[in-house]
């Protein structure tokens, strides 16, 4: 078989598939290194087993995977590379790559051209007049490697190479050799693409290349190949840059493999332009800015989510408006995670991770092989997107991060039209619910800041003071001197309280002063508790129904017989927010007067609570006693309904009742001292 | 079988640079002789603008960071001195059992040899408490930066070396006999004061 094939000047099965494959893996580890499109640097990789020899069996060979050919596992083979064996039609034909350093005319241009060496440089760079390029750049081959199989031509030759021409005695021995001749031919393959591999990353390029790749701003510059089948030849200044390499050639029974490379021996200034990033600038008319688009404005963060998308993307290759050829228009179905993904109208800006951007960045050849396909030839320029720096990890996102318009970015995404009058427009934005137009329209002014308040201080007051009644004076006193207090703050406070009384007393809170119509979760996640009051008709979770103002109301007299001077700010407020205070008493009162988790204290306020009270009804005290019973019941915290709610009450009310009956006392000792300190006078 | 020998180009390090030469010798010239199925690892080069490759394999890596330790050991014993790190791949073949010798040797087919010519400035650079030891200080920082440019160019010429050495001589190594990631034993010899028994690795 094999002698009927070397004298047919063809190589046996094996050894075809063998230069193939050598074919394809020396494309796949040159292009993983120049060109980030194609490269799977990404590759998380699978365990693999070892390859058999070649020689063992041709099936097994043949579905060895691909990737693990030569025993150099580099990832899963990109689209690209698949397009490139459709296209290669033949060994015969050189594989030449050309590795191609563009050069993108800005605004900037004028900037970054330094008088000297740079524009020798590039002054015998060509203009490109590709097609497909709407604009003119400028590009310089910086590598070309040559892949080649040379086929012996000469019979002479086939006879003493080819082994299978050999004359032998039997079958066995021709078959051991010729597996010998493939395994040393396949070793030394092997050999020959770890030089190349190791090779690809100590040419100048290779820092272009990685620092194109780990730059995520925008560059001048851009890495790109060209396959071909045939070697365009240089001009004699190019070769007098150009430093050659060739690898020692593998022979095979009846040829040989050779591989070569030219490249551009110094690349230090070209390398000096793409560490310099394009100075950044403002563009105040990109569209969309209201500025030139001045009906459009950001009413709410979900509605302007598209602005802002379309705003960042623009501005993501805010330097060449227009400047982009038809060929790099990227497709939608680009994986990333920014934002950009809410626009697919606007162009994608570069991906996020190269291995996830193989697939698609190859959509993009694809578009342009199929048309070359027709033409049955490779001669295919895959550019790179126009304003990608080419493989940033996510250099969206880097823009967004190093760009200095990111500021404006946020103040953009920022803005949500809710009319609170005290608390600015990030009001719910910073206690981290969506925003919505319904919740700013429900929102009752001065009403929930209060709630906020009063969450925050018993949940801070409880935890810092004893349950001494002027210690809860005294936190009431500090309560209401905190004034318009940061609701982001008081949420945070509030969520982030863990399971102690707190907690209960927070939960406790929010159950008491909600109204019967909401039903409240018994969710552990703190955060259910806003998704409750994420409710059409009760969209604020902090403000308070009627219900809850009308008993805040009636707490509120009884507060005043105590200290009640120091509890109210009574200067400065309106009406509205008298009745807010009034419930932000109440609730302070309520959650006070609760029985905490930890049973020590709450059994101390029990204590202290039923030791003062006198004439206290047994239906109160029951009340008091069944809540208080359960100090570490969250359940019977969280799950208060409306009775459990009039329990509450009763127990203000019992604990207002036991403050007149103090006073009454105190009244009546002073009544008896008096009349005692007059009796003496009267005895005689 | 003939034993191929390497000599490769000196290089003038100091102490701190050695780590990172050997690093980079050391793994380019085993993952040209790592036959079996190698996920390269891309390392980019902690001190010089060189990336070498890897084969990927921890038990390696672990073996050839010890061999550094042991020739930076040795190189603090004794300093400003020339000094070779051999790396050699070798058979193992049995032979007649004597009184004296193991049934098996070691044929080496392969040495490379690392030539390192270890140079401390720290006795340069003494630092004077006036005008003078600030620009003298300037210009050992500028020294080091241009010694450092040399050696990296000198570092990657010798990984052209290497490359260019395993693409000419191929003939020489033997057949692959296991399906591991290093396909061949080898051994890092550091040299040793009186001591002329090499450190095996394998």
């Amino acid at each position: 078989m094999a002698s009927s094939s070397c004298n047919s000047f063809s190589e046996p099965a094996i050894m075809e598939q063998i230069i193939t494959e050598f074919f394809t893996k020396s494309v796949h580890i040159i292009l993983e290194s120049r060109s980030p499109y194609v490269s799977s640097r990404n590759y998380s990789g699978e365990q693999f087993i070892s390859s058999p020899s070649p020689s063992s069996s041709s099936s097994s060979s043949s579905v060895r995977p691909r990737h693990q050919w030569f025993n150099l596992a580099l990832g899963d083979c990109p689209a690209a590379l698949e397009n490139f064996d459709l296209w290669r039609q033949s060994n015969l034909e050189p594989l030449v790559i050309d590795v191609v350093l563009i050069r993108r005319p800005s605004r900037q241009h004028h900037v970054l051209q330094s008088p000297n060496s740079s524009r020798d440089q590039f002054s015998n760079w060509t203009s490109g007049q590709d097609e497909f390029l709407q604009d003119s750049k400028s590009e310089k081959i910086v590598e070309r490697w040559i892949i080649q199989y040379e086929s012996r031509s000469n019979g002479s030759v086939i006879r003493e190479s080819c082994p299978g021409a050999k004359k032998s005695s039997g079958g066995n021995s021709q078959s051991s050799e010729s597996s010998a001749m493939y395994k040393k031919t396949y070793k030394k393959s092997i050999i020959m693409l770890r030089s190349l591999y190791a090779m690809v990353k100590l040419l100048p390029a290779y820092k272009v290349f990685r620092d194109l790749n780990s730059s995520g701003q925008i560059r001048p510059l851009n890495l790109s190949h060209r396959i071909s089948s045939f070697a365009e030849p240089f001009t004699r200044e190019e070769e007098a840059d150009m430093n050659q390499f060739g690898f020692t050639p593998v022979d095979t029974p009846c040829g040989r493999l050779t591989l070569s490379v030219s490249y551009l021996m110094k690349l230090d200034d070209i390398r000096s332009e793409t560490s310099t990033p394009l100075p950044t600038q403002v563009i105040p008319d990109y569209v969309g800015s209201p500025t030139t688009d001045p009906l459009k404005r950001f009413h709410s963060l979900p509605s302007s989510l598209p602005a802002y998308a379309s705003f960042s993307r623009r501005h993501s290759w805010s330097n060449d408006h227009g400047a982009t050829p038809v060929s790099q228009s990227p497709s939608p179905t680009y994986s990333n995670a920014c934002v950009f993904r809410a626009n697919p109208n606007s162009r994608v800006p570069p991906h996020n991770h190269l291995r996830d951007n193989a697939p698609s960045a190859c959509s993009v050849p694809n578009n342009a092989s199929t048309v070359h396909r027709k033409n049955t030839s490779f001669d295919e320029y895959w550019p790179s997107p126009p304003f990608s720096p080419s493989t940033s990890p996510c250099p969206a996102m880097q823009f967004c991060n190093d760009h200095p318009q990111n500021a404006l970015l946020r103040t953009e995404s920022a803005p949500v039209n809710i009319p609170l009058p005290r608390h600015g427009k990030n009001y719910l934005q910073n206690q981290g619910l969506p925003p919505s137009p319904s919740k700013a329209k429900c929102v009752k002014p001065g009403c929930s800041p209060r709630v906020d308040i009063a969450k925050t201080h018993i949940s801070t007051s409880s935890a810092a003071h004893t349950s001494s009644p002027e210690g809860k004076l005294q936190a009431k006193k500090e309560l209401f001197r905190m004034g318009d207090m940061h609701t982001d703050i008081v949420l945070h406070k509030a969520l982030s309280l863990g399971k102690d009384e707190t907690g209960s007393l927070s939960g406790l809170k929010i159950s008491s002063c909600t109204s019967p119509r909401l039903q409240f979760s018994r969710s552990s996640s703190r955060l259910s508790f806003l998704d409750e009051f994420d409710d059409s008709e009760f969209p604020c979770p902090f403000a308070v129904d009627e219900d809850i103002i009308d008993s805040c109301n009636r707490i509120e007299p009884l507060d005043r017989q105590g200290q009640t001077a120091d509890y109210l700010e009574t200067t400065g407020l309106v009406t509205a927010r008298k009745s807010q205070d009034a419930a932000v008493s109440a609730i302070v009162k309520m959650l006070k007067n609760a029985p905490p988790l930890r049973p020590e204290p709450s059994r101390q306020l029990s204590s202290h609570v039923i030791k003062d009270e006198t004439r206290t009804s047994s239906m109160e005290r029951n009340s008091v006693a069944e809540v208080m019973a359960n100090p570490n019941s969250s359940a019977s915290v969280a799950g208060m309904t409306t009775s459990e709610f009039i329990r509450s009450r009763t127990v203000a009310d019992a604990f207002e009742e036991l403050r007149g009956f103090k006073e009454r006392k105190d009244l009546l000792l002073r009544q008896i001292g008096s009349q005692i300190s007059e009796s003496p006078s009267k005895d005689p | 079988m003939n034993c191929e020998v390497c000599q490769l180009k000196e290089l003038v390090v100091e102490p701190f640079e050695i780590r990172e030469v050997l690093r980079c010798i050391l793994h380019t010239i085993v993952f040209h002789r790592a036959l079996g199925l190698v996920r390269p690892k891309d390392v980019d080069s902690e001190l010089f603008e060189i990336t070498y490759v890897q084969c990927g394999d921890a038990e390696l890596e672990k073996k050839i960071e010890e061999k550094i330790d042991h020739f930076i050991g040795w190189v603090d014993k004794h300093p400003n001195r020339k000094s070779q790190v051999c790396l050699s791949f070798y058979e193992v073949k049995s032979k007649q059992p004597t009184w004296f010798s193991n049934k098996t040797e070691r044929l080496h087919w392969e040495e490379w040899y690392v030539n390192l010519h270890v140079v401390n400035r720290k006795g340069n650079g003494k630092f004077r408490q006036n005008k003078a030891a600030v620009d003298h200080g300037e210009n050992s920082v500028e020294e080091r930066s241009s010694r450092r440019a040399v050696l990296e160019t000198s570092l990657r010429d010798v990984l052209f070396q290497i490359i260019k050495f395993v693409n000419e001589r191929k003939d020489h190594i033997p057949q692959v006999s296991n399906s591991e990631v290093i396909s061949f034993p080898y051994e890092i010899t550091i040299p040793r004061l009186n001591c002329i028994f090499p450190i095996k690795n394998k």
